[in-house]
């Protein structure tokens, strides 16, 4: 009989833990996902075909394979063919890594390259650099998967003819003869944002030569500042305790960065109870990953920001300017005591921590809030921050555009960008380029055939390269001069927009880096023969910074948007629009990415598309609903109506959104109409660039919404493996670790449980002892600090490249076959006492639902000692080994999925088609569906040697990256050689989530080593297992959240609003820490914990273990 | 009513049940021997694009393995030297052998020689020379005296139970790290294989991975 495990139930008051509203209401279509393994539409055959016409099929395809394996009986011959010459390096069998960069708008990301056999196959950070921690970021890390793109535009192609490559330089060549002709008076240049130092030379060069040709520069998520040429300002946050960003996402890696990220997430870095710990304050209109990670949130609508701005100005005493004579109108505190307490708590905050606090505002908010901003800044928190000079500037879009609409253009050269998809829509720049088009010329470099590149729109697309494949120089965010340096040759003999611009300054098109060095020369000076090798293999240059800092002392983080006061309220019928970067495909550039598109959004968990995101009320308000059926979000359209424009797209309903405001972000809706330049990005999602003018281009007010009636099926997979809320996240306050210092140990039903006693023990390490019965070495274990991670999800990216993860496509998303390893499980936790909304409330009443707290927690396989899948594989294919890891043997699965059944971590994935061999549009076709071969050429040259590539079948899983262990092993016993010195140092195993990680908040190691530094980790009191009842021994553990309220006491109660919501131990736990017996000596949460006033709060309530009350 | 069956019908559960079984031993048997590497794989002896002989290289010369497969030490795979490696000799030594025509014309128009793969392991197991040469385990051990071949021949199995056998008592088969490329090597008479391995793994701390992952990743 099968034996149904009881969990305890989780406790009734206190804090509730949740993913998606489905969840939180416990609809019956939640409960479906939640009870099986596997749902639906994921384990059984529901879709198009019938089971009748699939046999028919499958008996097709077999009687074609016997025919095609009849000669597959012998042996196949198979050869080694070594190369005719030995290259300098090169190891046959061993990875060679290269330092280089990422260009970026906001600066580049160093990066070391590894490559195999010449071919590059994986991204890290740069650990040399004397910023980087080796963090990457999810860009950088997917970029990998653009080089070896089949989409990418691979020949020219003149007036929709294909062309040889060969002709690009006759081609450039006349091109330069004309510039000398016309001395570059009918000429416009319009780059993209490289931060480049030689094409900086090269574009003054130009100048030089050719007195009269124009250049632009446009960057559509920097336009803002290129509007107004503002300097780029570095927030300093390792030098502040107490931050308040407004609408600045400053933890992900657009306006924020690799540098932000590090220097924010140190301070958070609590080892003992005690320790310091930054203190966050943010105002944003959605979830951010800063939002996310904020010790107070406050939501409210973008375009509000400047009124909440100069009202904390006014409460601060810093005077705010006018606008057109007229003030800036304030909050209404006196009708929102809410708004006001919180207001006041923040003000007090910032002047009790001046010359330690910070204020940044987000680069999409108008000038006037970075005047606020930088005036407060000034006068009362002293905050510490760099500036930094743009590298170059040119024209903008808009003078670019004026320019064309003038008739003076007769030659477009577009390299690298793509306006005709993403200029603002109020300059019509479709026409403009075809109006050149016609007229003239007009030249574009691009890396896919998309938009800007179609017939009577570009006369000739040259074939653009990948930065892996060119030599290239490139600032990071603080001015230093990093390298770029090629892995391969472009493989499909594209140029570089350096050598374009080299080109048409009269230099020869080479492989080499003579354009490069020219510049590092003029930079470093002198004879930089040692320089320059030292530049190239540290991938930086250790000297002088190119862009010195143009002013020391405080200065606005940008100055961008022209100032709007908007004195119409929002309101359903008149909302706010704002337009955002996405997470995934950024401004669009990654849309034809395929991990990227199937990487779930870090704060939807939305993948293959965007979605107008909205808050429960603002829903409810205009009769939108977004509901879950047969495992699909379904969600109701709505036509937008802003700027004059009009867009369809789905809604998606996030918890902790601000009322009467919409976000949605850009890089989707995107069409090509040559049927191979973007199969994966083509018909996605909403364009918001349709909707985004030169005027607004990130805030909109005065937006009206109509329902469509129509209906989109949405692929989110919030649901997928959930994990039934056992206080799987946990969290507790600073304060909370200070009064129990292991209090993550006895959340949920932890403290009730009476000891784990096995009657199996671990033959190879028991109570941290290791056995006699073989030499004892390592044991491998985790840890996740829950304290330090941002959710950005490169750690996901890091894993599907390190360990050739395949995507899966939107349809098998949406049946929950997404094939990751490593998910990032995103909670929200609501802010009320749970208990007050009890579970199975009817959704359309509990917009308190609007505010909550959200925590997230990396989850993959945990490697338990007792593991459950391992029992029941009915073919020893998921086996222990001595060392701890669970490990998995492909070619002994035989897809029983057994396994996956019983893992209470639901963290197996199972092959249910051949993803590499097969287009994702044909799965189910199986064998008749032939992927084309170059797909598979390219994806071979991608793939990591050192992991199988697993078929149809076979249950996979997170393996620890037991490549990277088995090497360092291995070269550790090279090591060793004849001596018995075969301990694998501390740290030199990074697995690659571990790697990837920007703010560090993973690590990997040997728990059997008390020194090591997994084992420290391990050693804190805010280490916890999950579902530790169930004696599965997990090796990963997790490190509990921690939140720093402000905790400010006026008279007898606190100041913030919401100190009863931040960071409260979950799960009414807090009475429960300690001794269990003596815990009962306690109230439970819901008692006391919600008193209507703060003033009637009981003094004892913030030192949960040492409170009184009956129980 | 007449029987149904004739007489010679009682024998035949008998007889069919004799032939099942003979069937059924004939084909376990078969498998056995002609499905196992035993028999697919010892013997395999293909024809080279060049005559290469290990016999003449190493027995009548006494080059050193290395000279050729010179990254054996620090690589999982043992490299197949490139042409250029063949040329530091051949530019000067049998510059006219018909037999080196291949290696000639490879040179000169840069073709790379296909040789064809003796020791093959499936695409699933990670083999790696470096650990098994600087940890006492000699060519020898998986290759047989290659230094005695004329023409390459798979002489061992590498069936996993020919791995496994190995990993699990490696005493059997580590010898001095200095005779590791001595193919010729014995163990003396004073000082036994048993003995000799057993002191070494002892006191090299060698632990052979036994479990999956140790080869399957």
């Amino acid at each position: 009989m099968k034996r149904v495990f009881q969990h305890p139930e989780g406790p009734v008051t206190g804090k509730k833990y949740w993913r998606s509203l489905e969840e939180y209401s416990d609809s019956a279509e939640f409960k479906q996902w939640l009870d099986r393994e596997f749902p639906d539409n994921a384990s059984e055959f529901t879709d198009g075909q019938s089971r009748r016409s699939f046999l028919k099929l499958m008996g097709a395809s077999m009687a074609l394979a016997g025919i095609g394996s009849l000669a597959g009986c012998r042996r196949p011959e198979a050869y080694v063919v070594p190369l005719v010459k030995t290259p300098e390096w090169m190891v046959p069998g061993r990875a060679l890594l290269y330092a280089s960069a990422m260009p970026r708008r906001r600066g580049a990301q160093p990066l070391i390259v590894t490559t195999f056999d010449g071919r590059p196959v994986k991204i890290e950070g740069n650990n040399l650099y004397p910023q980087s921690n080796g963090g990457s970021s999810t860009f950088a890390q997917a970029s990998i998967l653009d080089l070896y793109d089949p989409d990418r535009s691979k020949t020219l192609i003149v007036e929709g003819v294909a062309k040889s490559n060969s002709e690009i330089k006759t081609i450039l060549e006349s091109l330069r003869n004309q510039l000398v002709a016309s001395q570059g008076k009918d000429v416009l240049v319009l780059l993209d944002e490289a931060n480049s130092p030689t094409q900086a030379r090269l574009v003054r060069e130009l100048q030089k030569q050719f007195p009269q040709i124009n250049i632009a520069v446009y960057e559509p998520m920097m336009l803002a500042e290129q509007l107004n040429n503002a300097p780029k300002a570095i927030p300093r946050f390792e030098k502040a305790d107490v931050i308040l960003s407004l609408d600045c996402d400053f933890l992900n890696f657009d306006e924020g960065g690799l540098q932000s990220i590090k220097s924010f997430t140190d301070k958070r870095r609590v080892k003992n109870p005690g320790d310091p710990m930054n203190r966050l304050y943010v105002v944003e209109n959605r979830y951010t990953n800063t939002g996310a990670v904020a010790d107070h949130r406050l939501r409210l609508a973008a375009s509000q920001v400047i009124n909440f701005a100069a009202t904390l100005a006014q409460k601060l005493g810093v005077a705010v300017p006018a606008v057109n004579g007229k003030p800036v109108p304030l909050l209404d505190l006196a009708a929102n005591s809410f708004l006001n307490r919180w207001l006041t708590g923040l003000a007090k905050d910032l002047q009790a921590n001046s010359g330690k606090a910070m204020i940044v505002a987000g680069a999409h908010q108008p000038a006037l809030v970075h005047q606020i901003v930088a005036a407060i800044n000034a006068s009362v928190t002293a905050a510490p921050q760099a500036a930094v000079a743009s590298a170059f500037t040119g024209l903008n879009i808009v003078q670019a555009a004026e320019l064309i609409r003038s008739g003076k253009i007769s030659t477009l050269i577009i390299a690298g960008g793509n306006p005709v998809y993403n200029a603002p829509n109020d300059l019509d720049w479709t026409n403009l380029q075809k109006k050149v088009a016609s007229i003239g010329k007009v030249y574009r470099l691009g890396f896919h055939n998309d938009e800007s590149s179609e017939k009577g729109l570009a006369n000739i697309q040259l074939p653009m390269s990948h930065f892996l494949e060119t030599w290239g120089d490139t600032l990071s965010e603080d001015g230093t001069l990093l390298s770029i340096q090629p892995m391969i040759l472009p493989l499909f003999g594209g140029i570089s927009t350096t050598q374009l611009l080299g080109a048409l300054a009269g230099f020869a098109i080479t492989d080499g880096p003579e354009l490069v060095s020219e510049t590092f020369k003029q930079v470093a000076g002198g004879d930089i023969t040692s320089a320059w090798k030292k530049f190239v293999h540290d991938g930086f240059y250790s000297g002088a910074r190119i862009a010195a800092p143009v002013a020391a002392g405080n200065v606005a983080t940008v100055t961008p948007v022209p100032v709007q006061i908007d004195t119409v309220p929002l309101s359903p019928q008149s909302l706010e629009l704002v337009i955002m970067a996405d997470y995934k495909v950024d401004d669009g550039r990654y849309s034809n990415n395929g991990w990227m598109q199937e990487l779930p959004d870090p704060i939807t968990k939305n993948t293959w598309g965007n979605a107008a995101l909205i808050s429960q009320k603002t829903a409810n308000d205009l009769n939108l609903k977004s509901v879950l059926e047969k495992g699909i979000y379904q969600s109701d359209v709505i036509l937008i109506k802003a700027n004059g424009k009009s867009l369809e797209a789905p809604i998606l309903i996030v918890p902790g959104h601000a009322d009467n405001s919409i976000s949605l972000s850009v890089g989707y809706g995107r069409v090509a109409s040559d049927a191979h330049g973007l199969r994966i990005a083509s018909n996605l999602g909403a364009n918001a660039y349709a909707l985004r003018s030169s005027t607004n281009p990130y805030i909109t007010t005065g937006v009206t919404v109509e329902k469509t009636g129509k209906r989109f099926d949405l692929a989110i997979t919030q649901e997928h493996g959930s994990m039934e809320g056992r206080a799987l996240v946990r969290e507790g306050t600073v304060e909370d670790f200070v009064a129990v210092p292991d209090f993550a140990k006895h959340q949920g039903m932890d403290a009730h449980i009476p000891e784990n006693i096995s009657i199996h023990k671990n033959p190879y390490f028991e109570n941290g002892q290791h056995s006699s019965i073989r030499p004892p070495v390592h044991q491998w274990g985790m840890a996740i600090d829950l304290n330090t991670c941002i959710g950005c999800n490169t750690c996901t990216i890091a894993c599907q490249s390190e360990n050739n993860i395949p995507i899966v496509g939107k349809e098998q998303v949406q049946n929950g076959r997404e094939m990751h390893w490593l998910r990032i499980d995103r909670y929200f936790s609501s802010k009320r006492d749970a208990s007050k909304i009890p579970l199975g409330s009817n959704l359309d009443e509990v917009i308190e639902l609007d505010d909550t707290e959200m925590i997230f927690q990396p989850m993959a396989c945990v490697h338990c000692e007792n593991a459950p899948c391992e029992t029941v594989c009915p073919v020893n294919a998921t086996v222990h080994s001595e060392e701890g890891l669970n490990v998995m043997a492909y070619n002994r699965c035989i897809g029983t999925r057994y396994c996956a059944n019983n893992c209470p971590y639901k963290v197996r994935r199972f092959n249910f088609f051949d993803y590499n061999k097969r287009p994702l549009d044909s799965l189910y076709l199986g064998p008749l569906a032939d992927r084309p071969r170059e797909d598979i050429e390219m994806m071979k040259l991608r793939s990591n040697p050192n992991v199988t590539v697993r078929m149809r079948g076979v249950m996979e899983k997170c393996t620890y990256c037991v490549q990277r262990i088995e090497t360092a092993k291995i070269d550790q016993k090279v090591k060793a050689a004849a001596s018995d010195n075969i301990k694998v140092p501390d740290q030199t195993i990074t697995t690659a989530c571990q790697q990837a990680c920007p703010a560090d908040a993973i690590v990997f190691g040997d728990i059997s080593d008390p020194n090591s530094r997994v084992s420290e980790w391990k050693a804190s009191g805010r280490d916890y297992s999950v579902l530790s009842y169930l004696n599965t021994k997990p090796r990963t553990s997790y490190l509990a959240r921690l939140r720093n309220p402000n905790l400010m006491k006026e008279g007898a109660g606190f100041i913030m609003p919401d100190i009863d919501d931040v960071g409260k131990m979950s799960g009414g736990v807090g009475h429960h820490g300690g001794d269990h017996s003596a815990a009962h000596g306690h109230a439970p949460e819901g008692e006391h914990a919600h008193p209507t006033t703060p003033a009637v709060q009981p003094a004892g309530h913030r030192t949960p273990v040492q409170g009184g009350g009956n129980h | 009513m007449a029987n149904f069956f004739p007489k010679w019908t009682n024998k035949l559960p008998v007889q069919i049940l004799i032939g099942v079984v003979l069937i059924a031993t004939f084909n376990v048997l078969g498998i056995w021997y002609w499905f196992t590497p035993k028999f697919t794989r010892v013997g395999y002896q293909p024809e080279q694009p060049i005559p290469f002989s290990h016999a003449i290289h190493v027995k009548q010369l006494g080059m050193d393995c290395r000279y050729c497969h010179s990254f054996v030490e620090v690589s999982g795979h043992s490299n197949i030297p490139t042409t250029q490696t063949c040329m530091n000799c051949h530019s000067h030594v049998q510059k006219d052998n018909p037999k080196l025509a291949v290696l000639r014309e490879s040179h000169e128009k840069g073709i790379p020689i296909k040789w064809v793969k003796v020791h093959q392991l499936p695409d699933y197991v990670y083999f790696n020379h470096s650990v098994h040469v600087n940890r006492g385990v000699s060519c020898v051990s998986c290759h047989g005296q290659v230094n005695e071949m004329d023409v390459v021949e798979h002489v061992k199995t590498f069936s996993m139970d020919f791995c496994l056998e190995c990993h699990k008592n490696p005493e059997h088969a580590v010898r001095k790290n200095e005779d590791v490329f001595n193919l010729d090597w014995k163990p003396g008479r004073e000082q036994r294989q048993e003995s000799l391995g057993k002191n070494l793994v002892h006191d090299w701390k060698v632990n052979p991975p036994i479990n999956c992952a140790g080869c399957h990743r």
